[in-house]
């Protein structure tokens, strides 16, 4: 991937996010892909063949947007690129589909509806249309996670496990809330709101979902960012 | 394993506002959520302008021949 000219902190940033929006869209297409011959129903099989489907479908009309800030990919594949450690490889059991259903979906649609105005009018076409499709999504993850939470023993402790273990990785994802370029991006309209306030809407659904289920697992905020690369 | 108690539904759906719905099939699954999820996901083969489930134990029969 290469850029064509300077840009500002701004579209760096945006750059940075809708690159990494779109590789983890193609790698949660492969995720629920892999689950569409396995999953504990044929109904369950078929709508993550579905969700394939349509992640897959969000990925590759995302990656265009790129063009639209200066950028230029080397290729035009699905290859995933450099998506997040939680979902870069097979997922090892349902309760991981669901985990990864739940919150990296979560947090990168929590990202989207953040630019559903942005002033990066491709980014905003795409935006509405994946929030349209995303609400199956949600109702898929919000439903698997009650029916788990409910059968208890081992499959409500393995739920609460991967839960902890997306949320670790995906919370990362939107980057420290003081971060010099994302405040530029909300600044001239690219986005509406910031890392720590996608986190927290992101927080307060899933806290709200699994209270009343009483499954407890921590999302906190995270810490450390140092240099390292969280996405 | 075995699904025999779970709910099973009716699924109808249509494609113009001029047509009535149609029954196009049926789905196996208790959660009323995750029954709509499936039902989009399973007969998602014609641009449908509606669809809607109804469990079949809700359906009253009036003839059996």
């Amino acid at each position: 991937m290469t850029t064509g000219r300077c840009t500002d902190a701004a579209t760096t940033t945006m750059i940075s996010l809708v690159g990494s929006l779109a590789d983890n869209k193609s790698a949660l297409g492969r995720r629920y892909g892999e689950w569409a011959v396995s999953a504990p129903t044929i109904e369950s099989a078929v709508a993550a063949a579905a969700m394939a489907q349509d992640e897959l479908g969000h990925a590759r009309s995302t990656y265009p947007v790129l063009a639209k800030l200066g950028v230029t990919r080397d290729e035009e594949t699905l290859d995933p690129g450099h998506p997040l450690h939680a979902i870069a490889h097979e997922l090892p059991d349902w309760a991981s589909v669901i985990a990864a259903n739940l919150v990296v979906d979560g947090i990168l649609t929590t990202f989207v509806a953040s630019a559903r105005e942005s002033s990066i009018e491709p980014l905003a076409q795409r935006a509405r249309k994946i929030l349209q499709e995303e609400g199956a999504h949600r109702r898929h993850a919000e439903a698997w996670t009650r029916r788990l939470a409910r059968a208890g023993g081992s499959d409500r402790d393995l739920l609460a496990t991967r839960i902890a273990q997306m949320w670790t990785d995906a919370a990362r994802w939107p980057g420290p809330d003081d971060h010099a370029g994302y405040g530029e991006a909300i600044d001239q309209g690219m986005v509406s709101e910031g890392p720590a306030a996608i986190r927290g809407r992101v927080r307060s659904w899933l806290t709200d979902l699994l209270d009343a289920e009483a499954v407890k697992v921590r999302l906190d905020e995270p810490t450390g960012w140092g240099e390292e690369e969280h996405r | 394993m075995s699904r025999a108690d779970e709910t099973v539904w009716e699924v109808f759906a249509r494609k113009e506002y001029e047509e009535p719905l149609h029954h196009v099939g049926t789905l196996t699954e208790d959660d009323e959520d995750l029954a709509i999820v499936c039902a989009r996901a399973i007969y998602d083969e014609q641009p449908w302008i509606e669809m809607v489930l109804v469990p079949r134990p809700e359906i009253r029969e009036a003839i059996r021949a």
